[in-house]
């Protein structure tokens, strides 16, 4: 630690490569929090959990019991035992008695990306509202034409003010904010949508994943799907970094940097990659070949690639590394799938998953520099790293089903919520451990 | 390296141990072993890993009773080292998991009588860990909130229960302080208003006393004189005199000082009923209340005691000049009283002289009665200085017993209103008024004395006096004696012979063979039956004897097959894994130790199995195929038969 700072000092160590090691190494030290707590005031299951993208302050849930809350979680509403727990009590709570509340289980919750001003809800009501945080009324509403299972926003976006919602219908619908009505309808899924997600890197590609086990890349500039994933078209782990000497992406350099442990691995799949090396160049070039011919005959696709599936069973989780370059997915099926968003390819990451729910659309997080991706598996949250599928953490702290998580990058912290009802706050552990509680925890051996 | 070395060369032994401790049917585990594994745990950090480990392990174990006795070992552990517990809440879910069984997937394991147990154990346990720890871990926090309000448990609340009861405590000793404050400041308004009325009820009753003290004096003293000039000489007689004459001094109540005495009595009510009872209440008072000024209290109540001792001595000169209105406050009820004792009194007297004629009558009438005539005796004998009054209670008393003693025991009834009245009774006196509904009516009509005595003739209806009948006694084969009670002979164990606490007979000989012993015994007697039925009973011996035989052969040789299968399963066992080996030699050598308790032994595994009632051995019986059918087959015939006798001209 010391000598890290030493080092940094000292300019050895470049500022992003020294922050970044630092933040994998608290990542690495999570654990149930026992300093902090959020006091949940809901009475039903955690469907969506928040945190919001400006302050990384504000954090928003949404339940089953058809209430959303929001809680400030860097500072503390009351202490207890002796200022050690530091309880986080919800600012507001809009719940059924409210005159514009949802009269269902509120299935998503989300910030506008933009500030905290607004926010969105979906709900089993068939409702989307959008909500005014500081007055808490309802500012605009959507009726969708069955339950809503999931909402979305562009972080990115700047030039609309869309929500993306998943619904019980086979379309996927573009509700406007500014103008209050659908601004597209998406067709294409053969069955409910239970998730969707926006690229991080392009703000007019929308990810939706149905209960059909599709997963439809669609350009909403344009009509119809793009792209839909097949399980089937495989590649051997990450593509090799395209140029060596042109690596103007900042991200994954300093990854694979800072992390030795990603680094050897993706020598390691390099190497796989150098031993198939005919095939694969041969696949990315058929992409790359077919990438024009593929945008001629998109409104009509080809039958048997329009019906390719992602998963076998629905896909209930989808989640877009930062870098926009690659998609997880979850599925009924138990699995999790890494797919390279660039050739649409399953890379065949196996994750060590043993079970995940299977009913419930579920919120899957990222670490930052997406070297960690956080998986509810039943009552324990587990992550596993991204490139290996290996489990590096297993959060055991819930009594049923966990349902989202949330991981902030800021404090590097992680949110989880289930059905339990309980939100758990996983933190590094505390460098000083400062056992300034009133009855220290110590051995008490009378014989 | 030696530390490792040592950690390694230990490990078995925290986990034998804690197997050893948890195999066992016991309620409690075995406080020496419990010792022992804190003892080994307590040096070593890695023994503690393994025995954190080790009661994981066991607790996934598919038996309450060793979930059971884990938990308890868990307990211990938990509540006394850090790192155990830091171990421990890592898996906080799964421990609840297994121990209280909250999941409906995985309900807790076989005997539910120790599963309810174990949950009710956990719960209170998770609370205990909660109450001391919970502040630290977050999994305890999570885990009992979610048992508590989610699940809805129902936590014994121990902590809460002895804080609520020490709060309810101390709120009442703070508010009777409270009320002693206020009493206190009320005393310390009223004192001096309340010293002066009773300074001038003391005042009064020394001038009433004086008055009266007046009138007598001349007359008594003159008498004192005269007594003591003439009988100076027995001291015996003097005394006598002396106290008669005090009795006399004391009763001179008469119509000229009568008002005076009314006053005195007056006050002397007021003094007794009143202010020596505020006294003493302001001195408890003063004595328990906590104020800040000790001098002014102090103060207060050195004066109190002052009056209550001026108090008192009034009092005391009151009782002398026979102002004894009553030593007890309520004057009005009290004189009715002393009037009906009075006569009771005399009644008694006179139903004492009645029992001496009469034998049976004091232990007839009821013991009411009797009781009540003794202390009106006394209280009567209290008036004039007891001493009559005890020797006579005493005679009466001894009198009483004597009779008691040889008195029959009647039934109470209503006979007993006219016991031994030898009085013919009037017929038609009965204030029922008979005139003119069925005639004439004799009024003088007399049922003489021999038909009144005739009918009064008690009838007693004779009642079995109840007798013990003992318990065969014989040893069970599960353990302890039977208890059938049968007056002969019990139908499992043979003739009912004395025998002592193991069950064995007293004297074996006289069991085995009965005839030699008990001709031996009473020979008489014996031998005068023993001609009779000496024959038929060798047959049945030797018939007995045959049948015990046989059967004594077949459990020998049932006993053989066991003991050849349980070795084959010892050996099996001992090839199929280390440690349960080890368990098995263990229960061996446990075994060898105590061969009686063999039989008896309760097994993890006997846990488990459920006993055969009665019930069930009934219902195997009764409600298999083919005794239904055969019922079947009977009613119907039945049925068939009924209908041919209805209609025997059918076919």
């Amino acid at each position: 630690m010391w000598r890290e700072i030493g080092d940094r000092e000292e300019g050895k160590t470049r500022p992003n490569l020294f922050a970044n090691r630092i933040r994998w190494n608290r990542v690495a030290k999570l654990q149930l929090s026992n300093h902090k707590d959020v006091v949940s005031p809901h009475r039903g299951a955690i469907n969506s959990l928040q945190v919001d993208l400006t302050e990384g302050r504000y954090l928003l849930s949404g339940s089953s019991d058809a209430s959303v809350a929001v809680y400030d979680i860097q500072r503390a509403t009351e202490f207890e035992g002796g200022g050690v727990i530091a309880k986080h009590k919800c600012l507001f709570v809009v719940d059924k008695n409210h005159e514009n509340g949802h009269k269902y289980a509120v299935s998503s919750a989300i910030w506008y990306p933009v500030d905290t001003g607004l926010f969105v809800t979906g709900s089993f009501d068939h409702h989307i509202n959008v909500w005014d945080t500081n007055t808490t009324q309802v500012v605009t509403n959507f009726e969708m034409p069955g339950k809503v299972y999931k909402t979305a926003m562009s972080s990115l976006a700047t030039a609309h003010m869309l929500i993306a919602a998943g619904t019980e219908d086979v379309q996927v619908r573009l509700c406007d904010i500014a103008s209050g009505a659908f601004a597209h309808t998406l067709s294409g899924h053969r069955d409910g949508v239970m998730t969707v997600e926006w690229s991080t890197s392009s703000e007019w590609v929308l990810v939706t994943g149905g209960c059909d086990g599709a997963i439809r890349f669609w350009d909403i500039r344009r009509a119809g799907c793009f792209l839909v994933l097949d399980q089937s078209q495989t590649q051997l782990g990450r593509r090799p970094p395209i140029l060596e000497h042109s690596a103007t992406n900042k991200v994954s350099s300093s990854k694979s940097t800072t992390v030795p442990s990603s680094l050897a691995k993706s020598r390691a799949a390099q190497r796989k990659v150098a031993n198939g090396n005919s095939t694969k160049q041969s696949a990315i070039g058929k992409i790359s070949a077919k990438g024009p011919a593929r945008q001629r005959l998109h409104p009509g696709m080809l039958s048997t690639q329009d019906r390719a599936t992602a998963h076998y069973g629905a896909v209930t989780g989808l989640k877009v590394t930062e870098d926009g370059m690659y998609l997880l997915s979850a599925g009924s099926d138990s699995r999790l799938r890494l797919w390279d968003v660039e050739s649409g390819r399953n890379t065949l990451v196996n994750f060590e998953t043993v079970r995940l729910q299977t009913s419930k659309p579920m919120q899957l997080a990222t670490s930052q520099n997406s070297s960690l991706v956080f998986v509810p598996c039943m009552t324990t949250v587990k992550a596993f790293n991204m490139w290996s599928g290996k489990t590096s953490l297993t959060f055991r702290g819930h009594y049923e089903s966990v349902n989202c998580c949330w991981f902030s990058s800021q404090d590097q912290e992680l949110y989880t919520g289930g059905n339990d009802r309980q939100i758990l706050v996983w933190s590094p552990s505390r460098l000083v451990s400062d056992d300034e509680g009133s009855a220290q925890d110590q051995d008490n051996w009378s014989d | 390296m030696e530390e490792e070395r040592e950690g390694v060369g230990g490990g078995g032994k925290v986990r034998s141990l804690i197997c050893k401790a948890t195999n066992s049917t016991e309620p409690e585990v075995d406080p020496r072993l419990l010792k022992a594994i804190k003892l080994v745990v307590r040096y070593s950090d890695s023994e503690l890993r393994l025995a954190a480990h080790t009661l994981m392990d066991l607790m996934k174990c598919d038996h309450a009773q060793v979930r059971y006795l884990t938990l308890l070992i868990i307990d211990q552990l938990f509540m006394r080292s850090k790192l155990f517990r830091n171990l421990l809440v890592e898996n906080m879910d799964n421990l609840l998991t297994l121990s209280v069984g909250f999941r409906r997937t995985q309900p807790l394991p076989a005997p539910p009588a120790i599963a309810s147990l174990l949950r009710s154990k956990a719960i209170e346990f998770l609370e205990k860990w909660n109450e001391s720890f919970g502040i630290h871990y977050r999994q305890l926090r999570l885990g009992f909130d979610y048992l508590k309000n989610t699940l809805r448990f129902q936590f014994p609340n121990l902590q809460e229960n002895v804080a609520r009861r020490q709060q309810e405590r101390s709120e009442r000793e703070r508010r009777s302080k409270e009320i002693l404050v206020n009493k206190f400041e009320t005393l310390k308004e009223n004192f001096s208003s309340m010293k002066d009325e009773i300074q001038t009820t003391i005042k009064e009753i020394g001038e009433c006393l004086g008055i009266v003290r007046s009138g007598d004096e001349p007359m008594v003293l003159e008498s004192l004189d005269e007594e003591d000039f003439v009988e100076f000489h027995s001291i015996e007689l003097r005394q006598l005199r002396l106290s008669t004459l005090e009795e006399g001094e004391k009763v001179h109540e008469n119509t000229e000082n009568k008002v005076v005495f009314d006053a005195l009595r007056e006050l002397y009510k007021l003094v007794m009923t009143k202010h020596l009872v505020s006294v003493g209440e302001w001195i408890s008072v003063l004595v328990r209340v906590e104020v800040t000024d000790n001098k002014l209290r102090d103060s207060i109540l050195k004066e109190l005691i002052d009056i209550r001792n001026r108090l008192q001595s009034v009092k005391k000169k009151c009782e002398e000049a026979g102002c004894s209105l009553s030593n007890t406050g309520n004057d009005n009820k009290e004189e009715d009283f002393w009037e009906e004792g009075k006569i009771e009194c005399t009644e008694s007297g006179g139903s004492l002289a009645h029992q001496k004629g009469n034998k049976g009558f004091a232990v007839a009438s009821t013991s009411s009665k009797v009781k009540n005539s003794g202390p009106s005796c006394s209280r009567k004998d209290h008036g004039d200085k007891k001493m009559l009054g005890e020797s006579r209670r005493n005679q009466s008393d001894c009198l009483k017993s004597k009779l008691l003693a040889d008195a029959p025991v009647v039934k109470w009834g209503s006979y007993l209103d006219n016991w031994g009245s030898k009085r013919d009774v009037l017929a038609n006196q009965r204030g029922l008024e008979l005139e003119g509904h069925w005639g004439r009516v004799d009024y003088d009509a007399v049922i003489p004395a021999e038909k009144i005595a005739e009918l009064n003739i008690q009838a007693t209806v004779y009642k079995e006096d109840q007798v013990e009948i003992q318990p065969c006694g014989a040893p069970l084969n599960k353990g302890g004696l039977c208890q059938r009670r049968d007056l002969r002979v019990c139908p499992f164990h043979g003739p009912i012979v004395p025998r002592d606490n193991e069950g064995k007979p007293l004297d074996r000989d006289s069991s085995k063979n009965e005839t030699t012993s008990d001709s031996g015994t009473d020979i008489v007697e014996r031998l005068a039956r023993q001609a009779v039925k000496n024959v038929r009973e060798r047959d049945k011996e030797a018939e007995r004897r045959r049948v015990m035989d046989k059967r004594s052969l077949k459990r020998a040789k049932h006993a053989k097959i066991k003991e050849h299968n349980e070795g084959c399963l010892k050996d099996a066992a001992l090839t199929s894994t280390s440690r349960s080996a080890a368990i098995g030699e263990d229960m061996e050598a446990t075994n060898a130790g105590n061969p009686f308790a063999r039989k008896k032994k309760q097994t993890l595994a006997s846990m488990l199995r459920t006993k055969v009632t009665p019930k069930d051995r009934l219902a195997q019986r009764l409600l298999n195929t083919r005794a239904s059918d055969a019922t079947l087959v009977q009613l119907t015939l039945g049925e068939d038969a009924n209908y041919r006798e209805a209609f025997p001209n059918q076919w």
